[in-house]
């Protein structure tokens, strides 16, 4: 065995067990819980099946997948114009109007937990979508980091579409969103993720069960059960499985340099 | 910015109203693309600040018609409770013990896994996974590692003839058990920023520390550590901002217990807040939150900017 072969499983088991509590939750979630009770191997599909039909997962994953793909729309679509504006046009106001959207990642959220929640009282928007995805869409980060991306694109591109006739939205779709997509795609996975695992907000504007988001489920679902010993742990970790397993793929998927690098790793 | 404006348009009258439309309509554009992001972060952000200050000078249960204005007195009687001053001292041990480890940890590990190598990115990606993951289900996860009966840690305990321990009923451990949690979870994020960091920092420097006969742990502190002191300064903002807003993971785990000593402030934010509905005090410490970090946040530009700019 070489040197390296030897340093790469190494780096491996450190990693294994490094990730080993979330990786032993998963596989007792398809233990039945008399055997993870007694210490024995009992594989069953049983605590999938209650999660998603009694407790509901099946619906809070759907919620999740709405909240978070709307607010991911959304919010790339609002960062990226006024990140265009801010990066291309020289306008009254324009440097005030930036640095309070950049003000805007220093300020603590939480000052905004309370009024959020009585205005969309006021308005008829808690316990529903809509009372989910609004206070979330607005991303200063987002702006920011696309502002600077989009400094970075020559102008020329855009001063040739002017030339062609474009409309400035024209520039933006066609010139600047495919020449910005690594950074706009980084971005929207950033925000997908921070959505799909936001829990204070959910917990503060729902309480209509059939809204409740992966994230509130899983919650209740532990504390519903909060008696030591008595606790169904098999069953809990399924539906902490569904809650974590989405963003898991994902990030297995845009990490393909990762799976790249290792079967280059192999080849040599 | 240079307009090229619409040449191919017919008789000269139409072009002259149409060009004086479109100068309009040019000088609108940045407004009009910004507009949407504004008005959201207006409604959803700046507003909410004027009306925690409002509110925190009145008294309100949500559900009474009036509110009365009654000046400091929720100030006053967050000020004198016991419950604010154990938040504020279990918050800051909190922040204080689990910022310098996060990064003390995330830098010695990142020297290590600077090199583009496989096994440096196999243990990068592992490190990475817990900060993407859900803090619902980690909390979930780790209140089983540390469950007094089928735990997985008093598991390995029994293994090898040592007692049970109540980690998280015990007022003793159960913050130490969160800030552990914590810093599983974050340090992959901290380690990445690192990394890219020290990618950053020229390889001859390096070589040069090494010429002179520096040995690595010299190396590390004469070389690394002030070069990658702007990365520092960020995670340090990053991480400190992250700690005096921690709450998802005790709600989950402790729920601030046992008798407060995992309360943290923004746990007790939503316990005044949302299940007392005393809306008058739950913004005055909101309030509270929001002047203490923005003090940190000045003080520590203050304090650490000039060792960041020290190299320009």
């Amino acid at each position: 065995m070489t040197r390296d072969r030897m340093l790469t499983l190494g780096a491996l088991a450190a990693g294994l067990l490094f990730l080993s509590p979330v990786l032993y939750s998963i596989w007792m979630s398809f233990q039945t819980a008399n055997a993870y009770y007694t210490g024995t191997l009992d594989f069953t599909l049983r605590n999938y099946a209650v999660s998603i039909g009694d407790y509901g997962f099946a619906r809070y994953l759907m919620n999740s997948i709405i909240v978070s793909g709307l607010v991911t729309i959304a919010g790339l679509a609002m960062a990226t114009m006024a990140a265009f504006a801010f990066a291309r046009w020289t306008f009254r106001g324009g440097n005030l109007l930036f640095a309070a959207v950049v003000a805007t990642l220093m300020i603590p959220s939480h000052i905004t937990l309370i009024p959020n929640y009585l205005t969309l009282a006021r308005v008829g928007l808690l316990d529903t979508y809509a009372g989910l995805i609004l206070p979330a869409i607005s991303n200063g980060f987002a702006a920011f980091f696309l502002r600077q991306y989009i400094r970075g694109i020559p102008r020329a591109l855009d001063e040739a579409a002017y030339m062609d006739g474009a409309t400035p939205l024209q520039v933006l779709w066609r010139v600047i969103v495919p020449v910005a997509r690594p950074a706009i795609l980084s971005m929207g996975l950033f925000i997908f993720i921070s959505e799909w695992n936001n829990y204070i907000w959910p917990l503060v504007a729902v309480s209509d069960q059939d809204l409740y988001t992966l994230q509130i489920g899983l919650a209740r679902l532990y504390k519903l059960n909060p008696g030591e010993g008595s606790i169904d742990w098999p069953l809990v970790m399924a539906a902490s499985t569904l809650t974590i397993l989405p963003v898991l793929l994902g990030f297995l998927l845009v990490e393909r340099h990762l799976v790249r690098g290792i079967t280059m790793g192999a080849v040599k | 910015m240079t307009l090229t404006p619409d040449m191919s348009a017919g008789p000269a009258r139409a072009r002259r109203t149409g060009a004086a439309r479109q100068q309009v309509l040019r000088r609108a554009t940045p407004y009009l693309l910004v507009l949407p992001l504004l008005a959201f972060i207006a409604t959803f952000t700046y507003l909410p600040i004027a009306m925690s200050v409002n509110l925190s000078f009145r008294e309100w249960d949500f559900l009474s018609p009036d509110k009365p204005f009654v000046g400091f007195e929720n100030y006053r009687l967050l000020l004198t409770s016991h419950q604010f001053w154990n938040s504020l001292q279990v918050t800051a041990v909190f922040a204080l013990v689990s910022v310098p480890l996060r990064l003390v940890l995330a830098l010695a590990i990142a020297s290590y896994l600077v090199r583009e190598t496989l096994p440096a990115r196999v243990l990068r990606g592992a490190l990475f996974l817990p900060a993407v993951t859900s803090t619902v289900a980690i909390g979930v996860v780790f209140s089983w590692v540390f469950a007094t009966d089928q735990g997985l840690v008093n598991g390995l305990f029994q293994l090898l003839g040592l007692p049970k321990v109540t980690w998280m009923q015990d007022p003793q451990l159960a913050l130490w058990v969160l800030i552990l949690v914590n810093t599983w979870k974050q340090l992959g994020y901290d380690i990445i920023i690192y990394i890219a960091g020290l990618q950053a920092v020229p390889g001859e420097l390096y070589d040069a520390a090494s010429v002179d006969g520096g040995r690595r742990f010299h190396v590390f502190r004469r070389v690394t550590v002030p070069l990658v002191m702007p990365t520092t300064y960020f995670l340090l903002v990053i991480s400190v901002i992250d700690a005096f807003q921690v709450f998802t993971i005790v709600d989950v785990m402790t729920r601030g217990g046992p008798a407060g000593a995992t309360d943290m402030l923004v746990n007790m934010l939503y316990r005044v807040g949302f299940t007392l509905f005393d809306i008058g005090t739950g913004s005055a410490l909101a309030v509270l939150l929001f002047i203490l970090l923005i003090t940190l946040a000045v003080v520590k530009a203050r304090v650490i900017g000039r060792k960041v700019h020290y190299d320009s």
